[in-house]
């Protein structure tokens, strides 16, 4: 919308990613072919929370998994920023399956410590820690069954920080989780992030959640996914939903939405 | 979703149904009770003890389980002899079965080459394998496989050929099992893993073993039981000298049926404490399983 602005802010702060007509084709078994993605242009900026808007098989997860490296592009090209790399300081939340259900949470907080061979004792204070500051404490011995669905998203979300990323991707982390735990942990992770300023490229359908969340909400057009618009959100944080504001830009970015229907 | 595992259905019994309660009085006292008491009297009537002996009889011999019989040792002489050779049949299984299970179901052209040869040998009855055995392994005991010869001691009990044989019986079960349990590992778990920054060999101790661990213990449960199905099998066949089934088969030759039924309670007894042993180490091991989300 002010592009003025995002030119001006490029030039200082150093880019995490960028996607230039990146574009991804599916085989099916019948010999189809699907376009999931066409022509997708993007610039994230280090530190920037950007929330990608669209509905369910739209390609988000699809551009995801290319920005991880699960899957490969079949055009344009992709470029991470110089110190980031998967396996590394790249973390990954996504809805279900989360955590590993044969670990306490404390266990599964430290998993990524534990890959890169830190000691025990140093391992489960930094779990301990990273429990606390996600609300979970005194939960550090129980499994992920006996927690409820947002202990359980937060608990995922320690983990993922655990490893300090750089970059996090959430694939529609809040889900699969009531209304109310939905704002809490919102509120959780927008927190989290002003804190450490990590960059976050959160995925959702929920319209809502994608303004209470992102400095940037980028809405994605479906077959072939494509960012449609983009709409920058300068509401001050934590957010109020009454803000006339902020209905505006929900009806606005409702309106998008439907528009592509027809 | 309780079941992404993929367990064989009925077969398995599953660790489900380990739910179910086992400490009801009804069924440890009151029935077996009532059926020893009938069987008692049915004894008393028929007064034919060589066919059918009173359970006193069987009670005198349960009592006196050091008692020599003939020349073939005692009840628990004998019991102690099969398990021994259980124990290292199953041992052997155990960690065969395992590894190639974890080899097989990770890595696919493992699999594709030997899951032909595993579906032909795994429907083959252990004991068909005696006379292979026998015939491969003579009368070799496992302290002459070290060299040791003769050594005065129970391990001279312990031939090859019957461990060999308890070797197969329980290594199909584990080699399955095992098998079904990686190859079901969910991909999310692997996912999560490696942008976790777990390497190949690191998502092998840390993500396939634990995740396929109540398969494991499944299979280990399964092939234990037929070790011991096995074993009493082989022991009574000819050539055995000693173990509990061969004091079954020798005592059946001399008409005393009352040893005959105090072996077989006793096998009985010793399958199901190995079978509740297994239940208790698998419910404490994977606390998780059947609750992942």
């Amino acid at each position: 919308m002010t592009s003025g602005e995002i030119n001006n802010s490029s030039k200082e702060i150093p880019m995490a990613l960028e996607l230039h007509k990146v574009g991804k084709t599916f085989q099916s078994d019948t010999g189809a072919s699907v376009k999931a993605l066409e022509d997708v242009n993007l610039l994230v900026h280090q530190g920037e929370f950007v929330t990608l808007l669209g509905a369910t098989g739209c390609g988000k997860t699809t551009l995801l998994n290319l920005i991880t490296g699960l899957d490969v592009a079949n055009e344009g090209h992709l470029r991470l920023g110089e110190d980031l790399r998967f396996g590394d300081n790249i973390a990954h939340v996504f809805q279900h399956y989360t955590l590993f259900p044969w670990r306490t949470a404390a266990s599964n907080v430290s998993f990524g410590l534990q890959m890169r061979g830190v000691r025990r004792a140093e391992r489960q204070s930094r779990a301990v820690a990273m429990l606390t500051k996600v609300g979970l404490r005194g939960f550090e011995n129980a499994y992920p069954h006996e927690l409820s669905g947002g202990m359980r998203q937060r608990a995922a979300i320690a983990q993922a920080l655990a490893i300090e990323p750089k970059l996090l991707l959430m694939d529609e982390p809040f889900g699969a989780v009531d209304d109310s735990t939905r704002t809490e942990l919102q509120q959780m992770l927008t927190d989290l992030w002003q804190e450490n300023q990590t960059t976050i490229i959160f995925v959702t359908h929920n319209i809502d959640e994608a303004i209470v969340l992102g400095s940037r909400v980028l809405v994605f057009r479906e077959r072939p996914g494509k960012i449609a618009c983009e709409f920058k959100i300068d509401l001050p944080r934590p957010r109020d939903r009454m803000n006339s504001e902020f209905t505006k830009l929900f009806i606005q970015i409702r309106t998008k939405l439907s528009g592509q229907l027809d | 979703m309780s079941r992404w595992l993929g367990c064989p259905t009925a077969d398995s019994g599953g660790l489900e149904c380990q739910a179910s309660k086992v400490g009801s009085p009804l069924g440890w006292i009151v029935v077996p009770v009532v059926l020893l008491v009938i069987w008692q009297a049915a004894a008393q009537l028929l007064n034919q003890p060589w066919i059918f002996p009173p359970v006193t009889r069987v009670i005198g011999q349960l009592v006196h389980p050091l008692r020599e019989h003939y020349a073939s040792g005692s009840l628990l002489s004998n019991t102690f002899i099969s398990l021994l050779r259980v124990l290292l049949g199953f041992l052997l299984a155990a960690v065969t079965g395992i590894g190639l299970g974890i080899a097989m179901g990770s890595i696919r052209i493992v699999r594709s080459s030997l899951e032909p040869i595993v579906e032909v040998l795994r429907p083959l009855c252990p004991i068909a394998w005696l006379p292979f055995a026998i015939a491969v392994f003579k009368r070799g005991t496992l302290p002459q496989l070290f060299g040791f010869g003769y050594t005065r001691t129970v391990f001279d009990q312990v031939q090859l050929g019957m461990v060999f044989v308890i070797f197969v019986g329980g290594f199909f079960p584990i080699l399955t099992n095992t098998l079904d349990g990686v190859a079901g590992v969910r991909r999310n778990y692997l996912l999560l893993a490696q942008t976790l920054g777990a390497k190949r060999r690191q998502v092998f101790w840390y993500v396939y073993l634990p995740a396929s661990m109540p398969m494991i213990l499944t299979g280990l449960r399964q092939g234990l039981g037929l070790c011991w199905f096995v074993i009493i099998a082989a022991e009574m066949l000819p050539g055995a000298e000693s173990g509990i089934g061969y004091l079954l088969i020798y005592a059946s030759d001399n008409a005393a049926m009352d040893i005959v039924i105090a072996s077989m309670l006793i096998v009985g007894g010793i399958g199901a404490l190995l079978g509740l042993m297994m239940r208790k180490i698998m419910s404490g091991l994977v606390r998780w399983h059947g609750k992942e989300i």
